[in-house]
């Protein structure tokens, strides 16, 4: 008997130790908070601050994995973007915000016995643990799927289940900006460096070059793939079998633009081709006159234009019949990948 | 005798001249009048019923009254200021013409006059073309060109005949407009810039767009000064031509004094003052030293620049020049309407461009336009410079909206026509000297390569003879290839024309498995029912997209139409549209709705219905009301959107729902399909026993296409049951609902 006594004081005593009253939970927490804006969970505090009433606080919880032997991509990321929004609110929201709201993680190598007793399978996860929530109910949780998990999206969340609004400032990026003036900086460099030979700049084929660059890029659909981030190509889940063209005219993917660039440029290449030929062979007649080595031949041209000696003039027809068969055949490659998208198209060149 | 025979050259040339062209403008308004053989001359989609509706008011009571008009039929309560919010151009032209035809006594409703509106300035656009191009390039060019924007489909899309709309002759306005502009900048004549600014202004009165050529006629005096091609008729050209457009520009109501209050007209301004310095420096240059000159100009031209900058900043920041618009940014950013802009994103026509529909619209010419591209940047020279920029914008601005395609295809049609023509030039015309002068030339080195090329085995010794008829052939082969892919820009155009852009949306039409084409005329059907069986002060609701066909058709008030100009009432019509019957009951109340429309396709299978826009309608709901409207809980379990077996109780209980599904359920569509079958979405739907305790059933069209419903007046003691909207999992109907709320008088 003398001995249960102090025993059960004992016992007593930590009882009174881990039921916390609600003053201190606030407290412990605010301290936590003070000097990091999330509280890392183990199994001690989680059982304390977050499952055990009484509290007038809402915890929202991420479940994650952070240690890079658990394979999961999506995990970093939407932490990162959930760090942004506890660290808007550690530093914009008001006294009483902070009080009512707290966040925190549970990292799987922390504390595997959380995800075991939540009985998540998953990762990452963020929940909400409303203050009225008793000890064996299941909380909100949000949806990654539908809502994404942009810090934005993470704030509205909250001030969903919350009622807090969390203005989320998101700390700028500054590698867009670096990268660009970088890019500025070596192009200065080079022109200076080149200052006493700016005839590049006036090189006409350069500039060609670059404009038809871009007008391929945009006819290709480029700026769709940027903005909607098709996949390069898909691959039929029944057959294995890759494909490169998407049936349907409202979709692209990557590897069927690029087909379509290059299609584009070939036939363009095949008609400046069939130009330039007759383009050399009227100089030829007319004034026998000495060409200077051009560069555009010298660029797309067949073998036999490559080994233009001096007295030896470029040969005409050869040059425009290659040209005229690029510009059949590609063309009539393009039409069929168009055919193949725009079921019903009757028309056709070549190939079907 | 010489010059008789130059001018009898000449006078064929003209005359060829004047019959491509007069042919071109033909086929461009036979091509475009699909829809109207095949249906009937009428006013087709959204837009043009509100263009048409204007113009017949300017028509009936006067320009000056049309330039007050205030609308009370639009946007009930508020109304609508048309006179200060339309580009009046489109209107006044065809008033013009309707004015021109009513004095000669050629009585023509103004309707007929609409409707052939576009297609008729096809023509012109094609002269306006032929004209810029021969500046560019040459006359035959011109002519390819004119051709080819003639029937090029991205034009025609926004141009076949009852598509009334502002594009219509806003390209017309563009191309002439770039015409004179580069005749004024060759010419160095205040005569043409004068005439510059005044089709500019033309073009300002009929199209936002005009915004595009405020920029780029300013980038190519900027590119053009970079490249050190100033010159005193650069100056006399541009300053003439901004001092004037900017006036006459500020002359159109809706524009007021944007031209020199917003961030999109500032560089203009910039390039005019720019322009003065260039100038100055080469009117300084002659007469005083080097040294003074470098630090002159070096150390003024930073100190300007740098004040120049400031002070932009500082009027914007002072609110005195607006900045850039959200419309602006999300040409450049790309992600930035998605966030910012719902209602912009919304619409199909803002989405980015897939390579199908450049090579839809472009067809051969997509191909060959960089071609013309590379041999103007290859002999460039002042106006070159021009349609290089204008190439290379477009594309990009093309690239990133559906709609600005327009603009590329006056662009691809003048390279394309610059490239075939510059083919076609070497290969058919120099046949004849080629056989003159062969006699002379002797190429007997060329004679191996020619038998080796030609694939044409011939003995060595008539290898002389054998150059110029070898040759010939490569030359006519070639030739007939390349006819051979116009012809097939030319199939390809009216295939396109005739399939993809000659459907006036109004009527609807289907064929049977027999082959048969079935009319469906559901639209006209409702809103004629309503005009003749309606309060002539009735007031209507429906999604935005029907507004302007209510009033031109029907001629009844609506509370939200296409012009989307104030997103909370359109917010509030969604709001409606996706509560359950009693809150949309009040909402409606409010709003003094009589009827309420809604578009259903689930019989006929029509993929465009209200149904399927719906969620847009939640969307832009929440977006005002995020406290009662949540877009999960019109999803399914699964997070998909249905209305069939697993549709959320929200959805079930949704006015939408109800209205459009209303009695839908006792239907059969086919002979082997359970009741209620929806075609649109291929399913039975989820609910069929609906009831309807505040609306009735006013009217169900023949295809039940439209569907029209009867807000019930209350009777003598109201009995609106609690106005409720359960969201999931939450407090429902908190505080600020419950206010608005008729007390439930004990029945």
């Amino acid at each position: 008997m003398r001995t249960l006594v102090p025993l059960l004081l004992a016992l007593f005593a930590i009882c009174l130790a881990q039921q916390q009253t609600l003053d201190e939970k606030v407290q412990n927490l605010a301290d936590l908070t003070a000097r990091q804006s999330i509280v890392k969970f183990n199994m001690d505090k989680w059982k304390n601050l977050v499952r055990m009433q009484p509290r007038n606080y809402s915890m929202i919880v991420m479940f994650t994995a952070l240690s890079p032997g658990v394979n999961c991509p999506i995990c970093k990321p939407a932490y990162d973007e959930f760090m942004i929004v506890a660290n808007s609110h550690r530093y914009t929201s008001s006294e009483s915000d902070r009080k009512k709201v707290f966040f925190g993680v549970v990292d799987y190598e922390d504390a595997p016995q959380i995800f075991q007793q939540m009985n998540l399978n998953t990762a990452p996860i963020l929940y909400h643990f409303g203050a009225k929530l008793s000890a064996k109910k299941k909380p909100e949780q949000m949806d990654f799927q539908r809502q994404g998990f942009d810090a934005d999206a993470i704030g509205r969340f909250v001030q969903d289940q919350t009622e807090v609004h969390i203005r989320v400032i998101r700390p700028p990026n500054y590698t867009a900006p670096v990268v660009i003036a970088l890019f500025v900086s070596l192009l200065l460099g080079m022109l200076y460096v080149k200052r006493n030979s700016l005839d590049f700049l006036f090189n006409r084929t350069m500039w060609g070059f670059v404009c038809m660059a871009i007008t391929f890029i945009f006819m290709s659909g480029q700026m769709w793939n940027h903005i909607r981030g098709p996949p390069f190509m898909i691959t039929n889940p029944n057959t294995k079998e890759p494909s490169f063209i998407h049936g349907s005219t409202q979709f692209q993917l990557i590897a069927e633009t690029y087909i379509v660039g290059i299609l584009y440029a070939l036939v363009a290449v095949g008609f400046i081709c069939v130009n330039e030929a007759a383009d050399q062979a009227n100089g030829k007649d007319k004034r026998n006159q000495q060409k200077k080595a051009n560069p555009l031949s010298s660029l797309f041209s067949i073998p036999a234009n490559t080994q233009i000696s001096p007295t030896m003039l470029p040969n005409f027809p050869a040059l425009a019949i290659v040209g005229l068969v690029f510009i059949c055949v590609f063309f009539s490659f393009l039409l069929s990948v168009f055919r193949s998208k725009y079921r019903g198209y009757p028309y056709s060149f070549l190939f079907s | 005798m010489i010059t008789a025979s130059r001018s009898s050259q000449l006078g064929a040339t003209t005359l060829l001249t004047i019959v491509i062209l007069a042919l071109a403008w033909f086929v461009g308004f036979a091509s475009r009048l699909f829809a109207i053989v095949r249906f009937e001359s009428i006013i087709h989609e959204f837009d043009p019923w509100f263009n048409y509706r204007a113009t017949h008011h300017m028509v009936q009571h006067g320009f000056y009254k049309f330039l007050n008009w205030f609308d009370e039929r639009a946007w009930y309560p508020l109304g609508r200021i048309v006179g200060g919010t339309v580009y009046p151009g489109l209107m006044v032209t065809s008033g013009l013409i309707h004015w021109i035809l009513d004095s000669l006594n050629f009585h023509v409703h103004i309707r007929e006059v609409c409707v052939f509106l576009a297609p008729t300035f096809s023509g012109l656009t094609a002269i306006a073309t032929y004209l810029l191009t021969k500046e560019l390039w040459s006359p035959g060019a011109g002519l390819f060109a004119a051709c080819f924007i003639a029937i090029s489909p991205g034009y025609t899309s926004r141009s076949v005949a009852g598509s009334y709309d502002n594009e219509g002759i806003a390209i017309f306005a563009l191309q002439f407009t770039y015409y004179l502009w580069v005749k004024s900048l060759k010419t160095g004549s205040i005569m043409w810039a004068s005439l510059c600014a005044l089709s500019y202004f033309y073009m300002v009165s009929a199209w936002g767009g005009y915004v595009f050529i405020i920029n780029l006629i300013p980038l190519h005096a900027l590119a053009l000064i970079v490249m050190g091609r100033y010159s005193s008729r650069l100056f006399v050209s541009y300053t003439s031509f901004y001092c004037l457009a900017t006036i006459l520009s500020m002359q159109v109501p809706f524009v007021g004094f944007q031209p020199v209050r917003t961030s999109e007209h500032m560089p203009a301004f910039g390039v005019f003052g720019l322009l003065q310095i260039v100038a100055l420096m080469h009117y300084a240059r002659n007469r005083i030293t080097r040294q003074q000159f470098m630090t002159l100009f070096v150390g003024g031209l930073t100190i300007l620049g740098g004040l120049a900058v400031v002070v932009y900043f500082a009027l914007v920041w002072g609110g005195y020049v607006a900045p850039f618009s959200g419309r602006f940014y999300s040409l450049w950013d790309t992600g930035y309407a998605k966030i910012h802009i719902p209602i912009i994103a919304s619409v199909s026509e803002h989405q980015p461009t897939t390579w199908v529909s450049f090579f839809f619209d472009l067809h051969i010419t997509a191909a060959v336009f960089p071609v013309g591209l590379w041999y103007c940047i290859k002999k460039v020279n002042d106006e070159r410079v021009f349609i290089i920029l204008y190439a290379v914008s477009a594309v990009y601005f093309a690239g990133v909206m559906v709609r600005l395609m327009l603009t590329l295809t006056p662009a691809v049609c003048v390279l394309a026509g610059i490239g075939f023509s510059y083919t076609f030039e070497k290969y058919l015309k120099d046949e004849e000297t080629k056989e003159r002068s062969s006699s002379q030339s002797t190429n007997t080195k060329d004679e191996k390569l020619y038998d080796k090329a030609a694939k044409n085995v011939k003995s060595r010794n008539a290898a002389d003879g054998e150059e110029t008829a070898v040759s010939g052939n490569v030359r006519t082969v070639i030739s007939i290839i390349l006819v051979i892919f116009l012809l097939m820009f030319v199939v390809h155009a009216t295939y396109v024309t005739s399939n993809a852009y000659s459907h006036p949306s109004v009527v609807l039409q289907s064929s049977t498995s027999n082959g048969d084409r079935i009319i469906m005329d559901d639209f006209r059907e409702a809103y004629h029912w309503l005009r003749e069986n309606t309060a002539d002060d009735a007031r209507i609701m429906s999604w935005w997209d029907y507004g302007y066909q209510i009033a031109g058709m029907a001629n009844r008030t609506t509370l939200v139409d296409n012009n989307t100009w104030n997103n909370s009432h359109i917010a509030l019509v969604g709001k409606a549209m996706s509560s359950n019957e009693s809150a949309a009951y009040e909402i409606m109340t409010e709003l003094d709705v009589d009827y309420i429309l809604v578009i259903f396709g689930g019989v006929i299978g029509y993929s465009g219905d209200d149904i399927n826009k719906f969620l847009w309608m939640v969307r832009i709901a929440q977006g005002e009301h995020p406290k009662d409207i949540r877009e999960e809980n019109y999803f399914t379990a699964s997070g998909e959107y249905s209305t069939g077996a697993g549709a959320s109780e929200t959805m079930l209980n949704c006015l939408m729902y109800k209205m459009s599904y209303y009695r839908f359920g006792e239907t059969r569509v086919g002979y082997n399909q359970a009741g209620g079958f929806d075609r649109t979405r291929g399913y039975v739907i989820g609910k069929k026993d609906i009831t309807l305790e505040y609306i009735e059933e006013a009217y169900t069209t023949e295809n039940w296409l439209v569907r029209i419903y009867k807000r019930k007046k209350l009777p003598n003691r109201p009995t609106v049951k609690e106005a409720t909207i359960p969201i999931k999992g939450k407090k429902a109907a908190q505080g600020k609902n419950k206010k608005g709320v008729i007390r439930t008088a004990k029945a």
